[in-house]
């Protein structure tokens, strides 16, 4: 059977979504480079992407809602859209951590940032981005908990640096700004992190129709049970 | 799966055996006072014209006073299904049914069943309006006087409660002597129901009534609909989706004259359990 014009125009919706992801990412991972090389223009170029991300958000949500009004959708066409919505907003908010990670370029020093494993940390939460964007196509519960499961290792790596932070900021000759923006930059990573878990979650909901969020220990139950 | 809906003080505790599995089914929208016990209860229960099995083996509970709505393609059964509970198919020579309806535990095809006073209890109101060629009161006040009420004073009362009801009372009250006829499609369609309403039934079975009246028409008797909820059991067939998601608070989808799904409203239109229901409602059916 043909797909039908209104099953196309999701699908439309959903090549759309996928193209932003992959932009945001890119601009995630570019950010850092920036930061690690100090690299000016680089950071010139990153603001206009995020710019060129935000105009996309606000134009995809806009079909969206145009959708909702003129399709009444139901069933999986509807968690379908209401999916693409919620994971929309999450990738321009990843958009503005890049942003805010450049905001940090003048504060911080690349040898303080060598002294950081942030390059491991952030191409583990732009694979967790990336995870659940392919669960989100794939509608792959599987991908999605596999994602959600991994946002401990994140947390992990985000204590470590508070913890380092913590410790080297108790020496006297420590360079109080350059921690505090080191510990801004972990912590924006990890917020990347939560909103792949985020997405990951939405998706979940996607397959299922059951939201997870607030559902008490489930995630750390799901850990055990992988750990085990 | 035990699910919750917000605004509910409580839920019914009504289940249903269908398959293998037990469905646990709360009421869609905000509690109804003494509602939520099954009211009409179909068990293996099936109508033929003749050889033809036009619903097949239905088991289903229809709860009190609660908005019950029936979707599924033409030719589905569901109609059927709507007619057999007033047996309205009676006057089909052909048909015949098998297994158990019952309505307040009582078979309605039961060997001692007075249909009249069945059809007293479980009006209906058809696709296309149907007022009788007789002014809007002789309308209103024919049921109740089939059924022996004589006394003007009383009758005036019954057309002025069921005007009223049928949320009509404001546009007729000053020509209840003019042909009912005159009135607009969606103004005879309220008629209709202010005519079953006042013989003072249980139950209204809507037969698809507002597929031949324009939106504003049909969104005052959607409005009716969700007035007399918590009044009357309702059940609607319709083939229009959005409205069965918008008055109902149960739908159940018939297909080939199979009960493929029965669920909370809220439940089958955003997660069917049932590939089936969720190709027909998305529009996926082959």
């Amino acid at each position: 059977m043909s797909e039908r014009p209104v099953h196309e125009l999701i699908k439309e919706l959903e090549r759309v979504l996928v193209q932003l992801s992959d932009k945001v990412r890119q601009n995630f991972f570019n950010a850092l480079h920036a930061v690690k090389h100090q690299d000016e223009l680089s950071a010139r170029q990153i603001r206009q992407v995020d710019d060129e991300i935000d105009m996309a958000e606000v134009n995809l949500e806009e079909r969206c809602l145009a959708f909702l009004a003129l399709q009444q959708p139901v069933a999986r066409d509807l968690r379908t859209i209401v999916t693409i919505i919620k994971i929309n907003d999450d990738l321009e908010r990843i958009g503005d951590l890049a942003v805010h990670i450049i905001d940090r370029m003048p504060e911080i020093s690349p040898d303080m940032l060598v002294s950081f494993d942030f390059e491991n940390m952030g191409v583990c939460a732009g694979e967790m981005v990336k995870m659940a964007i392919q669960a989100f196509i794939s509608k792959d519960r599987t991908i999605a908990d596999q994602v959600c499961a991994l946002d401990e290792e994140i947390d992990v790596m985000h204590r470590t640096v508070f913890k380092k932070v913590t410790l080297l900021m108790k020496s006297p000759d420590s360079h109080v700004d350059q921690l505090i923006a080191a510990l801004s930059i972990s912590r924006y990573i990890e917020r990347m992190a939560d909103h792949a878990t985020k997405i990951a979650r939405e998706v979940i909901y996607l397959v299922t129709g059951e939201i997870v969020r607030h559902k008490g220990d489930f995630y750390g139950n799901l850990i055990n049970s992988i750990n085990t | 799966m035990l699910m919750t809906t917000d605004g509910l003080e409580n839920t019914p505790t009504a289940f249903i055996q269908k398959s293998t599995r037990d469905i646990y089914l709360p009421p869609a929208r905000k509690k109804i006072s003494g509602g939520g016990t099954p009211h009409i209860v179909a068990r293996e229960f099936s109508v033929y014209y003749g050889q033809f099995e036009a619903v097949k083996k239905v088991s289903a509970d229809i709860f009190s006073k609660y908005v019950t709505s029936i979707i599924g393609p033409s030719g589905c059964g569901k109609s059927t299904f709507l007619r057999s509970i007033n047996r309205m198919n009676d006057l089909i020579p052909s048909c015949h049914t098998t297994g158990a309806l019952l309505f307040d535990n009582v078979d309605i095809y039961g060997k001692y069943t007075d249909e009249v006073l069945l059809r007293k209890k479980v009006g209906m109101v058809f696709q296309k309006p149907n007022p009788f060629p007789k002014s809007i009161f002789d309308n209103i006040t024919y049921g109740p006087r089939l059924h022996g009420i004589t006394n003007k004073k009383i009758l005036s009362e019954i057309v002025e409660r069921s005007l009223k009801k049928a949320a009509l009372w404001d546009e007729v009250c000053d020509r209840l002597d003019k042909n009912a006829l005159g009135l607009s499609g969606g103004q005879q369609q309220r008629l209709c129901v202010a005519r079953t309403l006042a013989v003072e039934p249980e139950v209204l079975l809507l037969d698809e009534p507002t597929s031949a009246l324009d939106p504003k028409a049909t969104a005052k008797i959607e409005d009716l609909i969700q007035e007399l909820r918590g009044s009357y059991t309702i059940m609607i067939v319709t083939h229009n989706m959005q409205q069965a998601s918008r008055v109902s608070d149960y739908t159940m989808f018939f297909y080939e004259g199979v009960l493929v799904e029965q669920a909370p409203t809220a439940q089958l239109f955003t997660n069917p359990k049932d590939p089936m229901t969720e190709d027909y409602i998305t529009g996926r059916f082959s």
